[in-house]
């Protein structure tokens, strides 16, 4: 159990009674805010769809594999292990996806091999790039997103580099 | 991202043209499906903290935070208006907290009001600040990935907690100063 578990509850509690003390009707506040998500959610769904899609087609094309065949020795160049690099690659789209990678690699290499430790780390580390990228972007009018996609993979790539690193001294 | 997209679907299609023709269309539908499902999950998760995020709002704690916040807003965001301020400090505090599904919501809020003082269909420097910081997310302790790996009989689960830390201040840092970096290049070339 770490302490981040209580954090979340003990600040509601304090913002609960915050708002009793001056007066706020929580009840009805609550709601017309909640009331807000229906919109979001309804602007988000294309996009998610759309990019479910790709993702969904690039993984039983088998795609994403000879991708991570390719990429391999690059990533080796780098010092990422080459058992990694589909997960790095599935990453930046999934994160149910990766999660499942990740679980292999736990069971084929054990929980507490280099390899696993290392993968946790860029589970932790990372996010999914894309599709964070895509749902902040539904939300605005903008069609180029010029630097925003390739400076968050750019960041992600080192941080793993970085991780793999770390991962061999900690 | 039209261009990865577009790549990505037309690539994937023509090769399972020659291998597995019937799968391809079944793998679309059920991504639909999939879109769908977790749409669904997200809007009762993106409801409570909205919900949550109101009280915030009508008590004026976030207006606390957010002048709290303000001399790092200000230099990551440039100038911006109140509210959208505002949703950029709950959105960062979130992150900060670990609170993964409270940043999406105030995140989007943010965006819009972003979008609003952009007015272009380029993407706007702190539109994209916005996105990478969230891309690049500060969690502090992953849980998912520990639980998991107690799953799988790890004896030391969280001695992955500091490398975490480190390597997510990483990439955090470094796409903060590679948009700084990419926002002066393109100002430059603009000028010249």
């Amino acid at each position: 159990m770490s302490l981040s578990v209580f954090i979340t509850p003990a600040l509601i509690i304090l913002l609960l009674i915050y708002c009793a003390k001056k007066k706020i009707n929580c009840y009805g506040t609550f709601a017309e805010g909640a009331k807000g998500a229906i919109q979001l959610c309804l602007d988000v769904l294309p996009f998610l769809v759309a990019i479910f899609v790709a993702i969904q087609l690039f993984k039983i094309s088998g795609l994403a594999s000879i991708t991570a065949d390719l990429l391999a020795p690059v990533m080796n160049l780098v010092g990422i292990p080459k058992e990694l690099t589909e997960l790095m690659i599935i990453r930046p789209f999934s994160g149910s996806g990766s999660i499942v990678i990740a679980e292999q690699i736990f069971s084929d290499f054990g929980a507490d091999s280099y390899i696993a430790r290392c993968a946790s780390v860029i589970m932790g580390s990372s996010e999914t790039i894309f599709y964070v990228a895509t749902i902040y972007f539904s939300q605005t009018k903008a069609k180029r997103l010029l630097y925003a996609i390739p400076v968050a993979l750019v960041a992600t790539i080192a941080s793993s580099i970085v991780a793999c690193q770390i991962c061999k001294i900690m | 991202m039209r261009k990865i997209w577009f790549f990505m679907v037309l690539a994937s299609l023509c090769t399972l043209l020659f291998t597995n023709p019937e799968g391809s269309i079944n793998a679309m539908m059920n991504a639909g499906a999939d879109a769908v499902t977790l749409t669904i999950k997200l809007l009762g998760i993106y409801a409570v903290w909205l919900g949550i995020i109101a009280l915030v709002d009508a008590c004026g704690v976030s207006e606390k935070i957010a002048s709290l916040l303000d001399p790092v807003i200000d230099w990551l965001f440039g100038k911006t208006d109140k509210d959208t301020k505002k949703y950029i400090a709950l959105n960062m505090s979130a992150n900060i907290l670990g609170m993964g599904n409270a940043c999406t919501p105030t995140g989007l809020k943010a965006m819009a009001g972003l979008d609003k003082q952009n007015n272009s269909t380029t993407a706007s420097t702190a539109m994209i600040m916005l996105v990478v910081i969230n891309a690049t997310s500060i969690q502090l302790i992953p849980t998912t990935i520990i639980g998991l790996r107690q799953q799988y009989g790890s004896i030391a689960s969280s001695d992955i907690i500091l490398p975490t830390i480190i390597s997510t201040l990483v990439s955090t840092i470094l796409g903060v100063l590679l948009v700084k970096l990419c926002s002066k290049l393109s100002k430059r070339r603009k000028k010249e």
